[in-house]
């Protein structure tokens, strides 16, 4: 318990260090921004798809439009690259020194990670905001309650995927080829997100498989919630499955991590 | 053989007051600062002299180094390596020169050294016959028999730098740059690193610049020093000199027969240490040999060691004093 | 010629040494060739997804539009295998500052960390690549003339040619913005366009992708030699796209060099 109060204790000092950090590096930054092309891309193949053959499963050129612009926001929002750091400093051992500090790696970690946060929404949140108004009034939902939903399940996809990132990282503890677990999990996230196309355009039976795993709320929920294609039901729905996985990837984070971090510093660096 | 006149190496570095608001300033604004590294040096080594560079952390030693090495170019004032222009990194140049720094090596990680000596054969186009015979040499000299086929990563510090060295010294280079080559290692590995380079030197009159923290490493193998602090020369000479200039004086060091309770023992010399059978006087050089007699004739003396100030000693006089303008 | 020999002689030292470092890591081998079918399937889903709502996208078939994909995978295969590995080792060097040995060796420093290192077992990817390729062409019903045949490989010389030299570029800025854990990422994330077929991006796009960073160059245009329907203008276009950046890479290299300090000691 002592631990958690620490943490949060440090939490500010940790963040403001961490936005500094995040904002010393300028190049870096806009690197990460430019990595996020992703949905710009699929957005010019779908409207162009809408645009040759009529709306898609329901999807017209402008509901493409506004689902990818949304999606680069929730993607700007929520990504995390903990597990290639932490893969890093495992393999060099500089990660001794995190865990010879009084704060738990973890809450380090999300600190760092959560304090990119501002920087990325004052560069790319005017952007994109101005674009979706351009590309449709209509394609943002009007509803406020709406709108609180989509800020919460926002905030659970950045602890899932924080915990589920530091879970591949923890696995350096373990095994040598974390990476390639990474790229799996990339892959499936991927499809499985509704990243590369909308989750309603599958087959039957793959939304029902998508609906049950973590992907979709990590993508795909809060951007249907925020232009408008989700009902307040369905939405609560998929925040219910959403939290549930943040709870047990956050606690299997945290075991893994600790259990990893025990067998390290028993046979050293 | 190594010419440098007035070098000077400038970088300009970005300040940043602590704080959130000024992080965020810096975004749009970011005032720089030029650092002088080097800051107007100049000197000059003949081939064969074995040459030590002294002087604290941030002294700008490094940075000649690299200038002289060709890996970065000077801002103003020229450097001349056997008769090269070093940024110029013509090939003929690089032949002629190695470069060892302590604490990170050119040694393939995965591989054993045996791999990296193979690649570098084929960098410098050394011929077969000649490279059997260096790296058999410098085998037996580094006694490297048990550790050249070991992958790189599983060897200890000290067989690593022994293993750089090598590597380093495969093409015959005319000219070695050492910087802070016994960083980290043992006191035995230390010792024997220095015979090796003293040997290397004696036997193909390679000349030598040297830097480093460790005193001993320069008592040991540099009859010459050039201090440089803050960028600039300091001392350029014999290390002899610069024990004479800046310390003047010689440690008397007496181990007494038996105890004495005499109070003024100041008449024979500054009294730096006074123990129940030892002190230690500090005697100026002129009164040296009348000071001495008078030990001997007025103390129980049992041994005598007359030496000098510790070089420790005189460097942290040198640093402390302000340069001259 | 004596020093094209030499650096005939290089190559194999460096080639050779690659080779042992990537055996060291044997079991990369089972990892890599599973991933590489797994991302084999993940590329072609998108495609499948699309051309199952419709027969052709911006003129290209299904079969015409595996073919894209197929000089994509085996790229990627290229890239992955044989550019990547060294230039992420060069932003380790820096980092660590030990670029400093490879800037003394006397040899160029350009070639030596373009040979240094390779990841072999990414040749799965090509195998998987042209694999993707051959069906396209089974299911087209006819193979490729030899003309085309060979014009393709012509074309695929420029793409990776091209892809080389936007890793350079690449690199070069790392000598001035030393962190770049991302740079492998960022290049990812832009190449990934190039799955697709050009004519799928309109007005601006399409002006970036051709003329700004070409992708056009790297799977469109070898695709469609294979296909026989490209114009010999712009191949030839394309040739001298690819070796007018590759000496502008070349450059910016050199530049980039020139600034280079290295991390304090």
């Amino acid at each position: 318990m002592n631990a958690i109060f620490r943490a949060l204790r440090a939490l500010p000092t940790l963040l403001k260090v961490g936005v500094a950090e995040a904002v010393a590096y300028r190049a870096e930054f806009v690197i990460w921004l430019l990595t996020t092309t992703m949905p710009l891309v699929m957005l010019a193949l779908w409207s162009e798809v809408a645009r040759e053959g009529g709306p898609v499963g329901g999807f017209t050129g402008a509901d493409f439009t506004a689902y990818f612009l949304a999606s680069f926001i929730v993607r700007q929002l929520t990504g995390c690259w903990v597990a290639w750091d932490m893969n890093r400093e495992i393999r060099e051992g500089t990660i001794s020194m995190r865990l010879l500090r009084p704060i738990h790696p973890l809450a380090a970690y999300a600190a760092d990670n959560a304090a990119v946060l501002p920087m990325r929404l004052v560069l790319s949140l005017p952007i994109a905001l101005a674009a979706l108004y351009f590309a449709g009034r209509d394609h943002v939902t009007h509803d406020p309650a709406m709108l609180g939903l989509f800020c919460v399940t926002v905030a659970g996809a950045w602890l899932l995927s924080f915990s589920i990132m530091s879970i591949i990282g923890s696995l350096a503890f373990y095994i040598d080829s974390t990476l390639a677990v990474a790229d799996l999990w990339f892959g499936l996230f991927f499809i499985l997100s509704g990243y590369f196309v909308p989750i309603r355009l599958f087959p039957g039976w793959l939304q029902a498989a998508a609906d049950a795993l973590p992907f979709r709320a990590m993508l795909g929920l809060p951007v249907e919630e925020l232009i408008g294609m989700q009902t307040r039901a369905s939405a609560l729905r998929g925040m219910a499955i959403e939290w549930a996985w943040v709870l047990t990837c956050w606690t299997g984070a945290v075991v893994l991590f600790n259990r990893g971090a025990r067998k390290y510093s028993a046979y050293g660096a | 053989m190594i010419q440098v006149t007035e070098l000077h190496k400038h970088y300009s570095v970005h300040r940043r007051p602590p704080g959130l608001w000024a992080a965020f300033r810096s975004v749009v604004r970011r005032p720089t600062e030029i650092v002088k590294a080097v800051d107007g040096i100049s000197f000059s080594i003949e081939a064969g002299e074995r040459v030590g560079f002294l002087g604290p952390n941030g002294a700008g030693k490094t940075t000649t180094l690299k200038v002289l090495s060709g890996l970065l170019f000077p801002t103003s004032g020229s450097a001349l390596v056997a008769g090269h222009v070093p940024f110029r990194r013509e090939t003929a140049f690089l032949r002629q020169i190695t470069l060892v720094m302590g604490q990170k090596q050119q040694l393939l990680w995965d591989l054993p050294p045996s791999e990296t000596f193979e690649l570098n054969r084929a960098l410098y186009e050394i011929p077969k016959t000649q490279f059997h015979e260096t790296l058999a040499e410098l085998t037996e000299l580094l006694d490297l028999e048990r550790v050249s086929k070991v992958p790189t990563r599983q060897l200890s510090l000290g067989e690593r730098m022994k293993c750089e060295l090598c590597a380093a010294l495969l093409h015959r280079p005319k000219v070695l740059f050492l910087d802070e080559p016994t960083i980290g290692l043992d006191v035995s590995m230390q010792s024997a690193l220095r015979g090796f380079v003293r040997a290397y030197n004696e036997r193909f009159g390679a000349t030598v610049l040297l830097t480093s923290h460790y005193m001993d490493d320069v008592l040991a193998l540099c009859p010459r020093v050039i201090v440089i602090d803050k960028g600039r020369l300091r001392y350029d000479g014999k290390l002899a000199d610069l024990t004479h200039t800046l310390r003047p004086e010689k440690r008397v060091a007496v181990r007494l027969s038996r105890a004495i309770e005499a109070a003024d023992l100041d008449r024979f010399g500054k009294l730096t240490e006074r123990g129940p059978d030892r002190v230690v006087f500090q005697v100026p050089q002129d009164a040296l040999r009348d000071r001495v007699a008078r030990v001997i004739a007025e103390l129980p003396v049992a041994d005598m060691t007359i030496e000098d100030p510790p070089l420790e000693e005189i460097m942290r006089d040198l640093f402390a004093a302000p340069a001259s303008p | 010629m004596a020093r094209d020999v030499r650096y005939a002689r290089l190559l194999g030292a460096q080639l050779r040494i690659a080779g042992l470092t990537s055996l060291q890591y044997r079991a990369d081998f089972y990892t890599d060739a599973v991933m590489s079918v797994f991302w084999l399937a993940v590329n072609l889903a998108p495609l499948l997804v699309v051309y199952g709502h419709e027969k052709t996208l911006a003129g290209w078939s299904f079969p015409e539009a595996l073919v894209v994909i197929g000089w994509f995978t085996v790229l990627k295969g290229i890239l992955d295998g044989a550019v990547n590995p060294c230039l992420t080792a060069i932003v380790e060097h820096i980092r660590k500052g030990t670029l400093d040995f490879i800037l003394l060796k006397p040899a160029d420093a350009q070639f030596l960390i373009s040979t240094a290192k390779l990841s072999p077992w990414r040749a799965v990817d090509v195998l998987g690549g042209l694999g993707v390729l051959v069906l396209a062409f089974v299911r087209l019903h006819r193979w490729p003339a030899p003309a085309a045949l060979l014009s393709a490989l012509l074309l695929l010389g420029a793409a990776v040619l091209l892809l080389y030299s936007l890793w350079i570029l690449a690199v070069s800025v790392a000598f001035w913005v030393v962190k770049l854990d991302n740079l492998a990422f960022l290049f990812g994330s832009i190449f990934d366009a190039a799955r697709w077929p050009i004519g799928v991006f309109r007005g601006i796009w399409r002006f970036l992708f051709t003329f700004v960073i070409p992708l056009a160059v790297l799977t469109t245009y070898p695709a469609m030699a294979l296909l026989g329907t490209l114009a010999l203008r712009t191949g030839l276009l394309a040739g001298l796209c690819a070796l007018a950046f590759f000496a502008f890479a070349r450059v910016v290299w050199g530049q980039a060099i020139g600034h280079y300090t290295s991390a304090s000691s």
